[in-house]
């Protein structure tokens, strides 16, 4: 099996082009996102002629806070609508970071909307801030759709509350996953009041119009690429797992089989979200990167066993009904400007850097691959390893603890002692934060540029 | 990757939001301009502000009077009359809702407001489709430079009291109460429509028998109404100030009760 997976032949000469770097479009979208902010805030600005007191300043604190809150939620779900040009240019991890950041920054602004809001209405029917409550309870009673707009704005405080690191650590994974889809039940709720009481759209139909074109489109995206492509997929493909090989103690390898599989346009470095259609596993999904360069007829996936879902991979029988969606992930031979190429893999992290050992173009000498792990017993897929390198004439490195449990050096002065072109080098990285983090540093100190280091992390 | 500081993060995004919010906030002035025309202040300095260019009339009132800026969603507008023996000759916009769509609408209204400003010789004239924003902002406008001109024609005339409660007062002689309604002011919530009861020449009581209804605007009318009658009756006429946060409403019910005054004083 090793030997078959390692002649993938037919996929090498496929990512043997030319090195044609994609620079990311992070930055245009990011400019795109500012300048939407600013103007929503000169639809408000357009819209209020002046502010007589402190009341009407509380009262506009409060719209400004809602329009952006309104805006910037559109994108939050936009982020995870799985746009092919965010997961596979910018990268899922960095999206899934943005996503969690801007969430948070715009639920901050939801509840300062809804404390600003109600403290000005309060103080416009003459009474104080410690009428709120009241307040509050009779803006639901008498506006339109404020009653969906509380129970999404009680669902928000939901998702908020699991979000956070120490209770969503002490979650299990699909409890948290399933409250963090109410976020879709939510944003619906808490659209209509935008709509209906807000009075920038009252005042402006264009600012309406524009509102709901960005939030149809938003709809229209999630549903074609987080339902109708993923349909599509698995319909043409229908996968199903083929074997289960235990790879070094806790970490196994899962063959799935289909049909024209290298037609799903994955590559070396990137990964699916599966679904085991198991009992028991069935209801999550989880992203596992390719541990092999795809084949006509066979991927493959190589998972430590860190959670009940990994845990359960071992369990698999074949035949099961595989429901994959992707080819998700940016860390691609596209990533790459130079000629050479080092690859450092942590652990697990191994999976996509094999692959990439594998496919990425290159003359004997070009490629290294360093690989840390605890003892040479957890360097799993290391004959694969040493077969390809042989075959391609790459170096392969390790890293392991010594006898007493020490660490390995890995510094800038030792990396540069190894490979004394260091700094000429595309680095392409995956492995636990912490080990990425500090790697990340030495590699910087032996005169790699950051932009020549692609990594990617699914830490927050 | 380079190194995340959270707490750094998140000081400075709600320090930004924070810092961000106030600016904008107190960029902003104080007062309405739209609210400031329709107010009582402007009048004591319109008949100063006229007098230079007609005071040399004796009992007539010459020359020309501008409106006060009234500020519509699209733009300011402002208005200028001239004047001679009374009477308006000319009416010009010296301030209209500019660029975009707003260009198109301005050169489609203004000359046909103008036009009926000189044959209605009052504010009473209708607004032009399509454009009733500039169209209501226009008529505002128009009423401050009449009343500059009522104004400075009365004290030109040394007669006694303003025009109004005078014109009232002749028939005060019938000593009956009687019960006005304004014409419909159309907001951009609701019409509002506002009806007065007089005796001996007095507003003795205002209410509104229109006012926008649902959604905010429930909370509004139920805020500013009973505010708006008591001013009305307190003030006798219809420069009362405009309840904050209530804006259109307060304006719309200005307008109709500026017209049931001028229906009650004939």
């Amino acid at each position: 099996m090793t030997t078959t997976l390692a002649g993938g032949r037919a996929a090498r000469r496929q990512t043997m082009r030319r090195i044609r770097p994609r620079r990311s479009p992070a930055t245009v979208l990011l400019l795109a996102v500012w300048a939407g902010a600013v103007g929503v805030l000169w639809l408000w600005w357009m819209n209020t002629p002046s502010i007589a007191d402190q009341n009407g300043k509380i009262l506009n604190a409060g719209r400004i806070t809602g329009l952006l809150a309104g805006y910037l939620m559109a994108l939050v779900v936009l982020q995870m609508a799985r746009v092919p040009a965010l997961e596979r240019r910018v990268g899922s991890d960095r999206v899934a970071r943005w996503h969690a950041m801007s969430g948070r920054y715009t639920l901050c602004l939801v509840f300062a909307h809804v404390f600003l809001i109600m403290w000005g209405y309060a103080l416009q029917a003459g009474k104080s801030l410690g009428d709120i409550v009241q307040q509050t309870i009779d803006s639901i009673n008498q506006l339109p759709d404020m009653g969906k707009a509380a129970i999404g704005t009680g669902l928000f405080v939901l998702i908020g509350l699991t979000s956070i690191g120490p209770v969503r650590r002490r979650l299990p994974y699909d409890t948290w996953y399933h409250v963090h889809l109410l976020t879709y039940a939510a944003v619906f709720l808490t659209f209509w009041h935008q709509i209906t009481t807000g009075n920038d759209f009252a005042v402006e139909p264009t600012a309406k119009t524009f509102w709901y074109a960005l939030y149809g489109s938003v709809t229209a995206l999630v549903i074609w690429y987080r339902i109708l492509v993923p349909i599509r997929l698995n319909m043409r493909h229908r996968m199903r797992v083929e074997a289960v090989i235990e790879e070094t103690p806790g970490i196994v390898s899962v063959l799935i089989g289909g049909r024209k599989l290298h037609r799903m346009g994955a590559e070396a470095g990137q990964f699916f979200r599966w679904r085991f259609l198991a009992p028991g596993m069935r209801f999550s999904s989880h992203p596992y990167s390719l541990s092999a360069a795809p084949r006509p007829d066979m991927l493959r996936i190589t998972v430590k066993a860190i959670g009940d879902h990994s845990a359960r991979l071992r369990e698999l029988t074949p035949g099961t009904r595989v429901w994959a969606e992707g080819p998700y992930g940016a860390m691609t031979a596209q990533r790459r400007s130079r000629g050479k190429v080092l690859l450092v893999a942590g652990g697990v992290g191994i999976t996509p850097m094999r692959a990439l050992f594998e496919t990425l173009p290159g003359a004997a000498g070009d490629i290294t691959l360093l690989y840390r792990a605890n003892t040479t017993q957890d360097l799993a897929l290391w004959d694969e390893l040493a077969a390809i390198a042989d075959d391609r004439g790459a170096r392969l490195m390790y890293a392991v603890n010594s006898p007493d449990g020490e660490r390995p050096d890995i510094s800038a002065e030792r990396l540069r002692q190894k490979l004394p072109d260091i700094d000429k080098h595309d680095v392409f990285m995956c492995g636990p934060a912490g080990f990425a983090q500090s790697v990340y540093e030495a590699l910087r100190g032996a005169g790699v540029p950051a932009r020549r280091i692609h990594h990617e992390s699914f830490e927050m | 990757m380079k190194k995340s500081h959270p707490i750094r993060r998140v000081v400075l995004a709600s320090a930004a939001t924070v810092s961000g919010v106030v600016l904008l906030l107190s960029l902003k002035p104080a007062s309405d301009p739209n609210a400031q025309a329709a107010g009582a202040a402007p009048q004591q300095t319109a008949g100063a502000q006229a007098s230079p260019q007609g005071g040399t009339g004796s009992g007539t009132a010459s020359g020309t009077i501008d409106g006060n800026v009234a500020q519509t969603q699209y733009g300011n507008v402002q208005v200028r009359l001239t004047v001679a023996n009374g009477k308006i000759t000319k009416a010009e916009a010296i301030q209209a809702p500019k660029g975009g769509t707003s260009d198109q609408k301005t050169a489609l209204s203004i000359p046909k407001l103008t036009q009926e400003t000189v044959a209605a010789q009052s504010a009473q004239i209708d607004a032009v489709s399509g454009a009733t924003y500039t169209s209501n902002g226009y008529k505002q406008s128009l009423q401050s430079a009449l009343d500059k001109m009522k104004a400075s024609a009365g004290s030109a005339q040394s007669g006694g009291g303003s025009s109004q409660s005078g014109g009232s007062g002749s028939s005060s002689g019938a000593a009956q109460a009687k019960t006005v309604t304004g014409a419909v002011a159309q907001t951009q919530y609701g019409p509002v429509q506002v009806r007065i009861t007089v005796a001996n020449g007095k507003i003795t009581k205002a209410d509104a028998v229109q006012a926008p209804k649902g959604g905010l605007s429930d909370q509004k009318t139920a805020l500013a109404i009973p505010k708006l009658n008591q001013e009305a009756v307190a003030a006798g006429n219809a420069q009362i100030d405009s309840v904050s946060g209530a804006t259109y409403t307060s304006g719309g019910y200005k307008q109709s009760l500026q017209s049931a005054l001028d229906q009650a004083g004939g």
